[in-house]
């Protein structure tokens, strides 16, 4: 078998870091790394998330079928798969290892590819609704069976879109990464939500919506249940973040009707971003509290101070000395300008 | 005899495997590059394929998204020295991943596997 993967642990900034096994790539490789960036797959070109490509991929976990399908119908809108080649492999909780200040463990986790739809062109914006609400529920059902792993402590949905955002392939998907432990910004984010209900008893997320819906200029879409904004301090030009109006820290327990009130969001706000800049490559990023067995033990108060929510990235700048040196971003647009072109 | 095409840019990796793999009771075909490969597929059957992924010309992501255009029930193999290539969805064009190592015990393993499914 292929060595497994290994977490480490930064003595100083407290970040793990996956380091994946086998031999590093010589300098000069990176030099010239290509990505297999395929727009449309030609009579010789290969997409295995591509209908009719199914027997490559390990079998699917999920399926949504397409509408009015049989029980014996091979027909699917929407499929999950574990990743056939992950960069964390399934296993027991593992077992730390501390020599001096250096600690790691094995990289076990979870690595699943969520594939939209069977279409390669099909972009998430131009989806039917009802598809779209296929594809978030069946992430639901995903992260439902993955919190009945505690080892798996924290959950990432996550998409790239566009070689620039870090995608291999052009057919639109999704990643979920469940990780053995608790990412350093995910404690972050909790950290200062505890301390936020600490000085004023309320929710650190709840409140920052509450006062962006109140001023109106950086909502960039709202509905009943869900409302997309630009952030007061975007890091990045076109950020945007989309808030469940109710307090709930996981993304599975959303409603059947907060999930299709997502599904309009993201759709009206991703096609303005393809339209405003002509598809650019982007994130997005599902942030949520830790599997709750694992956060109670360090945030007694974890239902009140977690709140999930979507972050998209557009990659239109890049990240430098001064932002890796400082943490400080330089962001030259205006978040409310971002919101107002945003809103067409 | 089960007939295994080999892609690696190294002589001494394949000579290594050419032996290894004749001792193992394969017919064994070893190529130095991409384009060779396709020539010979083009031409020969073979019942599996082990490719290299960093050689000169065609890299071997590109060479098994071509084979599987081909001849899509043949079982790849992506035999390297990097992991970092499972980040690539392209190489879900094969069958197998192994990382390359002194001993040719998963290698040989995992053409077993493939070749009595």
């Amino acid at each position: 078998m292929t060595s497994p993967s290994e977490l480490r642990r930064d003595p100083v900034s407290g970040r793990w870091v996956i380091i994946a096994a086998g031999r590093s790539k010589r300098p000069d490789e990176y030099r010239t790394e290509r990505r297999s960036w395929v727009r449309k797959p030609g009579p010789f070109l290969f997409c295995p998330f591509c209908s009719g490509h199914e027997a490559k991929t390990p079998p699917a976990i999920a399926t949504v079928p397409v509408p009015g399908a049989g029980p014996g119908d091979s027909g699917w809108r929407v499929r999950v798969v574990p990743n056939k080649f992950p960069a964390l492999t399934r296993g027991e909780a593992p077992i730390p290892h501390r020599r001096g200040l250096f600690e790691s463990m094995e990289g076990i986790g979870v690595h699943e590819v969520l594939i939209e739809s069977p279409d390669h062109e099909a972009d998430l914006p131009d989806l039917p609704p009802d598809h779209v609400r296929g594809i978030l529920s069946a992430c639901q059902d995903r992260f439902r069976s993955i919190e009945a792993e505690p080892q798996y402590a924290y959950i990432q949905l996550f998409k790239n879109k566009g070689p620039e955002a870090g995608a291999s392939l052009s057919h639109p998907h999704f990643q979920i990464v469940a990780t053995p432990i608790i990412p350093k910004r995910v404690e972050e984010e909790i950290n200062a939500s505890e301390l936020h209900l600490r000085q004023t008893g309320e929710c650190l997320f709840c409140r920052t919506l509450g006062e962006e819906l109140d001023a109106a200029d950086r909502v960039v879409r709202a509905n009943g249940h869900c409302a997309a904004i630009a952030p007061f301090a975007s890091r990045f030009p076109f950020e945007m973040r989309i808030f469940p109006r109710r307090h709930s820290p996981y993304f599975s327990s959303a409603s059947p009707e907060e999930i299709a009130a997502l599904g309009d969001v993201l759709q009206t706000v991703l096609a303005s971003l393809r339209s405003l800049l002509d598809d650019p490559p982007f994130n997005i990023i599902l942030h949520q509290g830790p599997h709750p067995a694992r956060a109670r033990e360090l945030w007694p108060d974890i239902d009140r101070i977690s709140h999930w929510y979507i972050e998209i990235i557009p990659v239109l700048t890049r990240v430098a000395g001064f932002e890796w040196g400082t943490g400080f971003y330089i962001n030259p647009v205006v978040p409310e300008d971002a919101a107002f072109f945003l809103r067409g | 005899m089960k007939k295994i095409l080999i892609v690696e840019d190294e002589e001494d990796l394949c000579l290594l495997y050419q032996e290894e793999l004749t001792d193992e009771g394969y017919d064994v075909t070893t190529v130095r590059e991409a384009e060779t490969a396709l020539d010979l597929l083009r031409r020969e059957r073979f019942d599996l394929i082990v490719t290299d992924i960093r050689m000169p010309g065609r890299d071997g992501v590109e060479l098994i998204t071509q084979i599987v255009g081909l001849r899509k029930d043949i079982p790849i193999v992506i035999n390297t020295a990097y992991q970092s290539y499972k980040d690539d969805f392209m190489t879900w064009a094969a069958d197998a991943y192994v990382v390359k190592s002194p001993s040719l015990t998963e290698l040989k393993a995992r053409i077993k596997e493939l070749l009595s499914r």
